[in-house]
């Protein structure tokens, strides 16, 4: 057995008083220091021995980390910082960002989303992070201090893998963007986990669309599906079959197509094959109830 | 005059009162064992343990450990090889020649903090020659598979335990009733089928815990969370050649037990510590981790069943053969597996039987006591063969449940003649509170609805002659302290005694004091707090002794008033006479006596009850048969049922509603008894739903609650209905029975059962994953 610390190894925490300290120290340790913001995961994979810094680096505070602000003319910025819960609650983001409210919700439970954010699951990169699909959904970019200053992250090219990502040492996720909806916009989060409550997704399908003249179904889908594969999913050709059509049939197909696009494995949780099964499942789901919203 | 002797008024047995913990628990204030404060001289023990899960162990070099600063001592098996167990003697405190699963301790370090004794592990160097291992207790009881204890024709066991050396069973229960073979031919309909039941693990919100502090004469204090401060005491005498006067155990508040935390399981670590280093308190707690490796589990179970009834429904004949994984050590789990021996028809009249219930070493975690002990494995093959036999037959399940559930003058297959019980009017309640009979519409197209019953039994598992034992003290102030021995584990048990308590002495509720925490020095003796027997057990005894206050107050003030004691009563904390209708607060006189006439003196003292209570009419059974005047104290019985939704979408099971209903004998406190049926229906619907070992190889792939996943509040059914009804108990006080485990033995049955009959699929391995539900429709082409 795998003789789990009975409580944290020691470390050091480092609290630095700028970002440019803050980056500096990362990159002068890299390998050794993590960034800190909730520690929902930092925590137990240092407690379970999964990773073994020797720093971790609170970067909670830090200029542009703290708060959530919406320009009405450009979207939406959250601080990395920014526990779920609270945004939540914001009812800048209930209006304009409904989805993010709902991906959110499903995370963990409400005592650990007073600490979890939302920039601290896209940086930890699981597959099976909740907000992912939502973020990637609504073209979300991160907002990223490195040693050579500010530059943004979009998600689109941001995961490589499990725990794998464009940062690199020194790097510092400072908040993330959202621009604007379109203006008729609807979107999706079906989760499935073992039980009702604080599960991880055995499998997790994200879908959002907006009306557009421009394509022959008149809607465009963005989709993303969570825990099938070394990094979140976007199954663009389930997306192309949407563009076309919206029937009944090509509803089928998407989710058809999107049971294709996926890998997943077998493990603790679920098998592939139920994995697989439940993408088409739940793509057909969330792809039909984002089509009765657009509708209403 | 005479007054008319009024009807005494209701009193607290009965009533739902406040549980008298239940303020210090809610705020916080209760307190627990790893609350209490050591001070400075406090250190901590970690444990090394086998990374194999069999092995000869060669060499166990603490040298390097040692030698680390802030380390204060090591222990190791050579120090302490004395075997030790409740039911068998087969477990050494630490591994001394052997491992037999992983995570089975082989060392252990006190040092001035956790971090430095953990640390210490590393140090510890080991040298195991790895040995074939058993995974499988159908393959490991077979001869010639890997010997797991090669000693165990050594081993001291009582006389109702069967060991065969020789081989890896470490118990055989047999019952051999009327001729099976002859009435197979006599049946018009048999069901045959094979049921695997997973290990689960109990998973308290407060992971085993205890503190051991030996003294310069080597009197040892043990703080832990237990149920059985005295069959630690016992236990850990004999251990560590310490009188059992010289072992006191102070058993705080337990944050959850369910069975694992009876007998002894890791408590005897921090005394083998304790012991080396005299003067210091040592700590020792587990980590969830090694909660779900090292602690008891409730066993793994393979059934073999195969039983038949005649074309009216009549059951005939059962053969059943259980394969118990007990594990690596089964110094406790022996007993489960004679509990599934003695039980095994079910509560059901069969006329011929043959049973064998065999525990089988192999090298996963040991089992042991888990709510229900062995019952709810058994029942859930036993109720599903019931289920299918009426399909085979075409009877309705609830009728065919009616005809063949066991009765009071019965004769069950132990030979013993079966008491009075309600269990016809259990399935009447829970049938008609889910509307059995009527095929209900699902709530959405893409749902199947269905429903499912089970009945149920379990008598209190323990040996013949498992006693209790209070002490009523009434106070000056008009209260009374009650001390017992059992623990309050959260099913309320204190708030029950202090009930029977005034009840019996005609003390108001709120005038009981339970002494807490328990205390082997202190606390008048009592087995442990399983099986469900305090209420039963425990009660009698407090009983007695508020009887034997009761009779003394009266005594004292007959004697004062020149009065008949008949004449006498208590009520609500004052004695009265129906003769002259003096009366006298109880408060007055109960510590400093009355005065005589003229100051002549006085009469009295303070007044002290006692009871003890222990059954004394168990037999033995005969060890080829099974067969004896009477194997058990009493049966609770009890059904289930429960209206279901299959999601086709994903496998899910929803349950929409959920029916209970037990035979109490009494529910002293409905409230209390509502708790139980409900919380052990959740439990029970974690276990069918969630729960289970994954164990490859001897490795718990999901040992944390990541992936060891257990019902929440979400998962609950929004209506569990829960009823009693009352046959009372001969010998129970006030009528009562035990109920604390009964609540989740039909549970896993009775959801197999309302799956089959939504999906038309049989799925009878638990648990009932959505994933195991959704690809079971798949292959039988329900859904694609």
């Amino acid at each position: 057995m795998r003789n789990a610390h009975p409580g944290l190894p020691e470390l050091d925490y480092v609290k630095p008083g700028s970002l440019e300290e803050a980056s500096k120290f990362l990159a002068a340790h890299a390998g050794e220091s993590r960034p800190f913001l909730g520690g929902t995961d930092c925590i137990v994979r240092i407690r379970d021995g999964a990773w073994k810094p020797k720093y971790l680096v609170d970067v909670k505070g830090l200029e542009g980390t703290t708060g959530i602000s919406f320009d009405p003319a450009k979207g939406l910025t959250i601080g990395a910082a920014v526990p779920m819960n609270k945004v939540a609650a914001h009812p800048d983001v209930q209006k304009h960002y409904p989805l993010l409210v709902e991906a959110c919700n499903w995370v963990a439970s409400y005592q650990l989303r007073s600490r979890a954010t939302i920039v601290g699951n896209v940086c930890n990169a699981s597959p099976a992070g909740d907000t992912i699909g939502a973020a990637i959904c609504l073209d979300g970019v991160l907002n990223v201090f490195g040693p050579d200053g500010y530059r943004k992250e979009p998600l689109t090219t941001f995961f490589f893998g499990p725990g794998k990502t464009a940062l690199k040492p020194g790097d510092i996720a400072t908040s993330i963007f959202f621009p604007l909806p379109p203006k008729e916009s609807a979107g999706k989060y079906l989760k499935l986990g073992r039980n009702r409550l604080g599960d991880l997704a055995i499998v997790g399908v994200t879908a959002f669309a907006y009306k557009d003249a421009s394509v022959a179904s008149g809607y465009r889908f963005r989709i993303a599906l969570a825990s099938v594969g070394p990094t979140p999913i976007r199954p663009t050709a389930a997306e192309e079959i949407l563009a076309k059509s919206i029937d009944e049939s090509a509803v089928e197909a998407a989710a058809q197509a999107a049971m294709d696009s996926c890998t997943p494995i077998d493990d603790t949780r679920g098998t592939a094959r139920y994995r697989k099964l439940m993408i088409r499942n739940l793509t057909r789901q969330a792809v039909s109830a984002v089509l009765a919203q657009l509708k209403k | 005059m005479v007054v008319a002797r009024k009807e005494k008024t209701a009193g607290p047995v009965g009533q739902s009162v406040l549980r008298n913990d239940v303020l210090e628990k809610a705020t916080g204030a209760a307190v627990y064992t790893d609350d209490i404060q050591f001070g400075p001289g406090l250190l901590f023990a970690r444990v090394k343990r086998s990374p194999v899960p069999h092995g000869i162990l060669k060499k166990v070099d603490v040298s390097k450990a040692l030698a680390l600063p802030g380390v204060k001592c090591v222990v190791t098996g050579k120090d302490y090889p004395d075997l030790m167990g409740l039911y068998l003697k087969d477990r050494a405190t630490f591994a001394v020649d052997r491992v037999r699963f992983i995570g089975e301790p082989v060392a252990a370090v006190a040092a001035v903090t956790e971090e430095i004794a953990e640390a210490a592990l590393d140090l510890i160097e080991l040298e195991i020659e790895e040995l074939p291992a058993v995974f499988d207790p159908e393959l490991g009881a077979q001869k010639g598979a890997p010997l797991l204890h090669p000693d165990l024709e050594n081993y001291v066991h009582p006389n109702f335990i069967f060991p065969e050396p020789g081989t890896n069973i470490s118990n055989h229960f047999k019952i051999r009733r009327g001729d099976v073979e002859a009435a197979w031919p006599k049946c018009a309909a048999i069901v045959e089928t094979k049921v695997r039941v997973p290990h689960i693990q109990h998973v308290p919100i407060e992971t085993h815990v205890a503190v051991a502090l030996a003294d310069d004469k080597g009197k040892v204090t043990l703080w832990s969370s237990t149920q059985s401060p005295f069959a630690q005491r016992a236990m850990l005498a004999k251990t560590f050649h310490v009188p059992e006067s010289d072992m006191r155990v102070i058993a705080t508040y337990v944050g959850g037990g369910f069975g694992c935390k009876a007998g002894v399981t890791m408590e005897a670590i921090p005394i083998a510590l304790a012991l080396k280093v005299k003067g210091h308190p040592v700590k020792f707690r587990l980590t969830r981790e090694e909660e779900f490796y090292t602690n008891f589990v409730r066993q793994g179970l393979i059934l073999n069943l195969k039983v038949g009834c005649d074309k009216d429904g009549n059951l005939l004949a059962m053969e059943n053969t259980m394969y118990w994984d007990g594990g690596a050590y089964t110094e406790y789990g022996v007993n489960v597996t004679r509990a599934g021996g003695y039980s095994s028809t079910g509560p059901f009249d069969i006329p011929n039987v043959k049973t064998d219930s065999i525990c089988v070493y192999t090298n996963h975690p040991s089992g042991g006591p888990y709510r229900g002990f062995g019952m709810s494995e058994l029942h859930t093959g036993l109720l599903q063969v019931m289920d299918m036999l009426a399909e085979k037959i075409g009877m309705d399940k609830v009728e065919f449940l009616k005809k063949n559930v066991i009765q009071g003058g019965d004769t069950v297959a132990t030979g013993m003649t079966m008491h009075e019980t309600g269990i016809k009017e259990c399935v009447d309640k829970v049938a008609a509170a889910i509307d059995w009979g009527k095929k209900e519409a699902p709530t959405a197209p893409n749902k199947l609805r269905g429903k499912g019953i089970a009945v149920m039994w379990k008598a209190p598992a323990m040996p013949p002659n498992a006693g209790s034992s209070a002490i009523v003290k009434m106070n000056s102030d008009g209260t009374l302290d009650v001390s017992i021995g059992g623990q309050e584990i959260g099913q309320g048990t204190f708030t029950a005694m202090a009930q029977i308590a005034a009840q019996t002495l005609g003390m108001p509720y709120d005038a009981v004091r339970v002494s807490g925490p328990i205390d082997t020095k202190y606390s008048p003796y009592e087995w442990q707090t399983v099986a469900s027997r305090l209420t039963w057990s425990m009660g009698n005894a407090v009983r007695l002794a508020a009887q034997d206050a009761r009779q003394k107050i009266l005594n004292l003030v007959a004697e004062a008033w020149k009065e008949d004691p008949k004449d006498l009563d208590i009520q609500d904390g004052v004695v009265i006479s129906y003769k002259s209708e003096e009366s006298i607060p109880v408060k007055d006189f109960v510590v400093y006596g009355l005065p005589k006439e003229n100051d002549q003196g006085w009469i009295g003292g303070p007044i002290v009850g006692t009871g003890s209570f222990m059954p004394t009419y168990v037999t033995g059974l005969d060890p080829e048969t099974g067969q004896g005047p009477r194997a058990v104290v009493h049966y609770t019985t009890g059904a289930q049922a429960v209206d279901i939704e299959i999601d086709k979408e994903t496998g899910r099971l929803e349950v929409l509603r959920a029916a209970a209903a037990f035979d109490v004998g009494k529910a002293i406190n409905p409230d209390l008894v509502a708790g139980q049926i409900e919380g052990g229906f959740v439990q029970g619907m974690s276990s069918a739903m969630f729960e289970g070992a994954m164990l490859e190889n001897g490795v718990w792939r999901n040992p944390s609650f990541v992936d060891y996943r257990i019902a929440t509040t979400m998962d609950v059914p929004p209506k569990i209905d829960a009823m009693f009804v009352e046959t009372a108990q001969d010998d129970g006080p006030y009528g009562a029975r035990g109920v604390g485990e009964h609540p989740m033995v039909p549970t896993i049955a009775a959801l197999a059962n309302a799956i089959k009959d939504a999906t038309g699929v049989r799925i009878t391995n638990p648990p009932f994953s959505a994933e195991k539900i959704y690809l079971a429709l798949v292959d039988a082409g329900i859904v694609k």
